[in-house]
């Protein structure tokens, strides 16, 4: 299960359970109504919400709307079916923000599903519009204006309008989401909101960023309506409820079978349908997403046919599961392809937890760097289809560091590294201890129950080293909550990162992620600091210096100070050893079944996923010929399809 | 403490006869005694070394860096390896590698890929390798022995447990009698296996394998041990009222005495049955925790680890399942057998109505 926080800036819209009021329910809704404090919020902050007219526009804005790119999909795609998938773990909850919200499934109900005001073309790079109609970006004054698409509408009727997004601003700073990354970034990055009519306003950044029309145009606006009830019980009492979605698909209530399985149900009238980018995409009229814990079984469940699509990421599948000779793909009912892909890489590796007693040495990190056995990893599990990652913002172009490479395995270099920390005498099973005896051990979790096998081969190796690793695999819930706690020793995972232009560092390697108050003013480390949960910095990584840094990035407007800044930072992480780079796969492969198919040229350049853009679709008359050809045993032409036009 | 008497023998005579359960017994009894030295059967340490004229015994002592044996090497040394390169010297050095010279941790690819390999007699892989190349016998075995160990230990924990307080209530009654059945009533409604799992989900991983298997024996017991107490109980109750409790009590015996002198003895046949039931059990249980992945931390060797990679592995590896579902029917047959004939030696009815 990968974790999402590229993304994280947004929050469109829980679909709204028109089933599920009740005049109970109602009667609750009309007593809280927070617009007072609203507006009180907006008053006491004048010169963060601003209100004028559209005489006070400026004249001279240029404005873009983005209807230059190509579209995305195929005209191929026909609408209709139902699309079976599956899921590990059923949903902790339906918010999508808040605690357990960042999970797996959050792509279907936001990421993947829902609008921004505009959106990267996944060819070309630039914005084609989603919710905004045009916009226009003045570096002098930082500000981006944005005219909303008139014809916008939540998924219960009711128009998106620019006080949605003057919301937006109070919605996620406030307290009650409990999302402190959230409040952080809507509450430094931003520093105005001017509303000019109901569908026209701008919003005003600190720094003119090389990006900074992404800043804004990936917002997408929060429904003021419904969150009316908003309050201190907000996780609790948005827990299951579902926002309005400007996206084409909602849930509705009989669909949530708790534990067992959620439906997705696209919109017969969605507003954005006959629009140029949406047309051809979110084809399937049903998006059927059972609860299935275990991969072997969701294979399983695939080979019959009840599951459209399965990665075929891992080796093992892709060769030995679903061979090229396998009946089923012979026959030609089960495609394989394989779409190299360009995007930034998810960052597999192993996070250390310095704030664990021994891993706070870096003289211990650096040993564990040398004694992870990587390149066999990819050589022998993965079978050379992957490739060794180098640092944890690899993918970024000039951004990224250009030499940098990640240490390879090398016992020497690993001994004498631990021999620094005072680990010189092997015990008698192998593994170094110290003069107090300690041995050097450390667990080492994942959450990712298909790569338990890594972690098993990696135990090996270390231990030639003189390490050794303790193994715990955990769901990956459990996982992602082990690491969130900060629990962890060692952790395997990654974070799913977005197209963006430039890597982020606040995140996982800011101070403020780290601790609270980790340092005193003066720059020394303060001795009472407590260690900072629910962020995305497993590391707990606070360096003085790096937090300098990170700072001056979040302020330049200029590109070279940035990529100056990105490659020392990265040269600083390197050093401090506390991240093992892992590999990366350029490439995504899946096998589908016939009917599930896929524009002729399979996919976008920059798609992570092979459903990301929703440009699938499922062929009901395919299914039916299909099936009956598997009865009367005709076969088709076997397709195995590598799609490389942007290997 | 305990002399055999007549009856007993008599018993232990029985036993012998019923063939099926006594010769379940003896294989069974050699597979503990094989497993007890097992490291000399399959492992990857050399069974003994002779470099430069000098003798090494690798199996038992702490590990032997390469360096020892004239490799470049400081991590502990490939002992098939060793045996290749001094055959190619024919310098007068030697290796004796065990029957299986592989260790249930490593990963042995003789392809250069991880994946599972079909049995294979030159390779000495007799049942073949794991998704990550272990060798599956040495898998298999090392986790027999660990299920077979945990669950004695298991039985013993329970029998001391079980009887201890199963006796006193029995023996005592009254209000000590009436609160620990109210106990027991409450203890046993807890659900057994939620527990294991929320036990282990807090437990901290960084624990040594040893220690987490000690806990998991620990929370196994702590949920296990009332069922014995209630046999024990009745049986107590009855053994009680006999005559010739009251007559070692006149004559001024203490309470330690009749119930471990009197009672205990006399009971004994009822907890010899349930024996081998309790070790199907345990094992059962260990082997479902771990295949449901609650049990034994990997990568510890396991049955139930090995029928999870099996069932995972069904078309395409379907010597994994075979080997570790053989294994335990086996096992389980055995111990089951063995249990039969138990029963059956005990009972004092020799020809029961039926026969």
């Amino acid at each position: 299960m990968t974790k999402y926080f590229g993304s994280l800036s947004f929050l469109a819209g829980l679909l709204f359970l028109t089933a599920c009021g009740g005049s109970k329910d109602d009667a609750i809704e009309e007593v809280r109504d927070n617009t007072a404090q609203v507006e009180a919020y907006y008053a006491a902050h004048p010169d963060f919400f601003s209100f004028k007219t559209l005489a006070d526009l400026p004249v001279d804005l240029q404005w873009e709307t983005g209807n230059h790119l190509p579209e995305i999909g195929s005209d191929e795609a026909r609408k209709g079916g139902t699309q079976y998938g599956s899921l590990q773990d059923f949903p902790r909850t339906l918010r999508i923000i808040g605690p357990d919200s960042n999970g797996s499934f959050r792509p279907f109900i936001l990421d993947y599903t829902t609008l921004q005001l505009a959106h990267r073309h996944p060819d070309e790079f630039d914005y084609y519009p989603g919710t905004a109609e045009s916009w226009a970006v003045d570096r002098d004054t930082k500000t981006v204006y944005v005219k909303l698409n008139p014809q916008a509408r939540w998924s219960d009727g009711k128009p998106v309008t620019a006080d949605d997004f003057v919301f937006m601003f109070y919605f996620y700073r406030s307290e009650d989401i409990v999302a402190p990354w959230y409040n952080n970034w809507y509450g430094t990055q931003y520093t105005n909101i001017t509303k000019y009519d109901e569908h026209t306003f701008s919003i005003s950044i600190p720094e003119a960023k090389p990006d900074m029309a992404s800043r804004v145009l990936e917002l997408r606006g929060v429904p003021q309506h419904f969150f009316k009830a908003m309050g201190p019980d907000f996780v609790e009492y948005y827990q299951w409820k579902f926002v309005p979605t400007t996206g084409p698909y909602v849930i509705h209530e009989d669909d949530i079978k708790k534990g067992r399985s959620i439906a997705l149900t696209r919109l017969d009238d969605w507003w954005a349908k006959d629009k140029k980018y949406w047309k051809n995409r979110y084809n399937p009229d049903r998006i059927q997403m059972n609860v299935i814990r275990e991969t072997p079984k969701v294979f399983e469940a695939f080979k019959r046919g009840d599951i459209d699509s399965f990665g075929l990421n891992i080796a093992e599948y892709w060769y030995e599961k679903l061979p090229d000779h396998d009946p089923d793909v012979k026959a030609g009912y089960i495609h394989k392809s394989v779409f190299y892909n360009q995007k930034p890489r998810p960052t597999y590796g192993l996070w250390i937890n310095t704030a664990r007693p021994l891993l706070d040495n870096r003289d211990i990190r650096v040993g564990i760097q040398f004694a992870t056995n990587w390149d066999l990893v990819i050589e022998k599990f993965f079978r050379g289809d992957y490739t060794r990652m180098d640092t944890s913002s690899d993918g970024y172009g000039e951004f990224s560091h250009p030499t940098l490479k990640a240490r390879s395995f090398d016992i020497e270099r690993a001994l004498s590294a631990f021999a620094r920390a005072g680990f010189t005498e092997r015990g008698p099973d192998g593994i170094l201890v110290n003069d107090h005896g300690q041995k050097l051990a450390f667990t080492l979790s994942t959450g990712y129950e298909a790569l338990k096998d890594v972690l098993t081969i990696l135990k090996e190796e270390a231990a030639k080293a003189g390490l050794e690793f303790r193994l715990e695999v955990l769901d990956g819930t459990a996982g992602w909550k082990k690491v969130q706690e900060k629990k962890h020793d060692i952790h395997f995972s990654a974070f799913n990162v977005s197209l963006e232009m430039y890597p982020r560092f606040w995140e996982t390697y800011h101070s403020d992620n780290a601790y609270d108050d980790a340092f005193l003013p003066d720059g020394s480390v303060n001795p009472d600091r407590k260690l900072k949960t629910q962020t995305n910095n497993l590391e707990a990584l606070a360096i003085y210096e790096m937090d300098q840094m990170i700072e001056a990035y979040r302020a330049s407007d200029s590109k070279e100070e940035m990529i100056d800044l990105a490659h020392r930072m990265t040269q600083l992480h390197h050093d401090h050893a506390s991240f093992v780079p892992g590999f990366y796969q350029p490439f995504y492969r899946v096998g589908h079944w016939r009917w599930f198919r896929f524009p002729e040229f399979f996919n976008h350049k920059h798609s992570g996923s092979a459903g990301q853009y929703f440009v699938h679709w499922i062929d009901t008359d395919m299914k039916s010929e299909t099936r009956q050809a598997m009865k009367d045993r005709k076969t088709f032409e076997r397709q195995i399809n590598v799609y490389d036009q942007f290997k | 403490m305990l002399r055999i008497n007549p009856q007993t023998v008599k018993k232990l005579r029985r036993f012998r006869d019923i063939k099926r359960g006594y010769y379940s017994f003896l294989i069974l009894a050699t597979i503990l005694v094989l497993s007890l030295i097992g490291e000399l059967l399959i492992n990857n340490r050399a069974l003994v070394v002779s470099y430069e004229g000098e003798l090494y015994f690798p199996t038992y002592t702490r590990f032997h860096p390469g360096t020892d044996f004239g490799l470049d090497y400081s991590y502990e040394t490939n002992y098939r390896d060793l045996q290749r390169k001094f055959k190619a010297e024919d310098t007068g050095n030697w290796v004796i590698l065990p029957l299986v010279p592989y260790s249930a941790y490593e990963n042995h690819s003789p392809a250069g890929i991880f994946k599972p390999d079909a049995p294979n007699l030159d390779l000495k892989h007799y049942l073949g390798t794991d998704t990550t190349s272990r060798d599956i016998l040495a898998r298999l075995f090392y986790g027999t022995r660990i299920a077979l160990f945990f669950s004695l230990a298991f039985m013993a924990a329970v029998y001391v447990i079980g009887i201890t307080l199963g006796c006193m209530m029995g023996y005592f009654g009254g209000i000590f009698d009436l609160l620990f059945q109210r106990v027991i009533e409450v203890w046993s409604n807890i659900p057994f296996l939620y527990m294991v799992i929320i036990v282990f989900s807090v437990i901290p991983s960084t624990f040594s394998i040893p220690t987490r298997v000690g806990i998991l024996l620990a929370v196994l017991v702590l949920f296990s041990w009332t069922g014995m107490t209630y046999y024990m109980r009745t049986e107590t109750y009855k053994e009680k009222a006999r005559d010739y409790i009251a007559s070692a009590r006149i004559i001024g015996a203490s309470n330690t005495r009749i119930i471990f002198r009197h009672v205990l003895p006399n009971v004994l046949s009822t907890l010899v049955t349930f024996m081998p039931f309790t070790v199907v059990s345990a094992i059962t249980a260990i082997t479902a925790l771990d295949f449901l992945g609650f049990g034994l931390p990997p990568p510890t060797p396991s049955l139930g680890e090995l029928l999870k990679q099996g069932t995972a592995n069904l078309r395409t590896a379907p010597w994994i399942v075979t080997s570790a579902f053989g294994t335990l029917v086996i096992l389980l047959t055995l111990v089951t057998f063995i249990g039969e004939a138990i029963r059956e030696s005990f009972d004092p009815k020799k020809f029961t109505v039926y026969k």
